[in-house]
């Protein structure tokens, strides 16, 4: 038994690290109305204005979000304040948690 | 005499109405598939390197480089005040890459993108992306990253 647990220990492969994959969408359609309201000022119409939602991956920060989301990571706090009901401590976000990312 | 003609009467009763109980059952199925075309639908998930203004691809492929952008086009049809598409992007053994979710309003064709890219290079393997409409999965797609 202890060869195979030794083979299979081998072959495992290490897993791939995607922390730093960025995403983004668009859309032809229009944003829902019941949209919450933009937290800071923020193009009203548009196809990239609409609030999006973002599933925290291991690896994340607010920085590395924003940088994501707006291409820049000094707007974090614009994400902070979206999502104040889950994120008390900036500095501390869970893989897992699903972030309200509003409109840029 | 009288006994055989009105079994023969009953028999022919018994078919039509087994006639009609068919009938009724083929237009229960129709009006299934018909309501289920209400609403919003996806209708098309296409993948590529890059996309145009209304949101199609323009170069569609199932194969990528390390260094490429991967593209999904998710086509809709219908019409709803509120859905919204996840797309899930996983690898291989269903590691997962990246959720993003789209809040939509769709009226009519439209076509929604989703795109994730990796700055250090994708892993070499296979890929899978799902893409769900209001949480129910409406389409997967799998792709693969080749050595350049």
């Amino acid at each position: 038994m202890g060869i195979f647990d030794g083979f299979k220990k081998k072959d495992e492969k290490p897993k791939a690290d995607f922390s730093n994959v960025q995403s983004g969408s668009s859309t032809t359609s229009a944003a829902p109305a019941s949209a919450s309201p933009l937290p800071f000022p923020g193009p009203a119409t548009g196809t990239s204005g609409a609030e999006q939602s973002y599933t925290v991956v291991a690896g994340d920060s607010l920085s590395k979000i924003a940088k994501r989301f707006y291409g820049d990571a000094n707007k974090w706090p614009r994400i902070h304040e979206a999502n104040r009901d889950q994120i008390k401590n900036p500095d501390l976000i869970h893989p897992g948690q699903k972030l309200r990312i509003p409109g840029a | 005499m009288m006994m055989r003609h009105s079994k023969k009467i009953q028999l022919s009763l018994c078919f039509a109405l087994l006639l009609a109980a068919a009938a009724c059952n083929r237009n229960a199925a129709n009006n299934t598939t018909g309501t289920a075309g209400a609403g919003v639908r996806v209708t098309d998930v296409t993948l590529g390197r890059s996309v145009g203004s209304d949101k199609s691809i323009t170069d569609r492929t199932e194969t990528f480089k390390p260094n490429d952008t991967f593209y999904a086009s998710v086509a809709t049809d219908g019409a709803a005040p509120n859905a919204t598409l996840r797309a899930k992007w996983s690898f291989e053994d269903g590691q997962l890459v990246d959720e993003s979710t789209r809040a939509i309003a769709p009226n009519g064709l439209e076509r929604t993108e989703f795109h994730i890219s990796k700055p250090d290079g994708w892993p070499v393997g296979k890929y899978k992306l799902e893409v769900f409409l209001n949480d129910q999965s409406a389409g997967t797609k799998t792709l693969e990253v080749r050595g350049s």
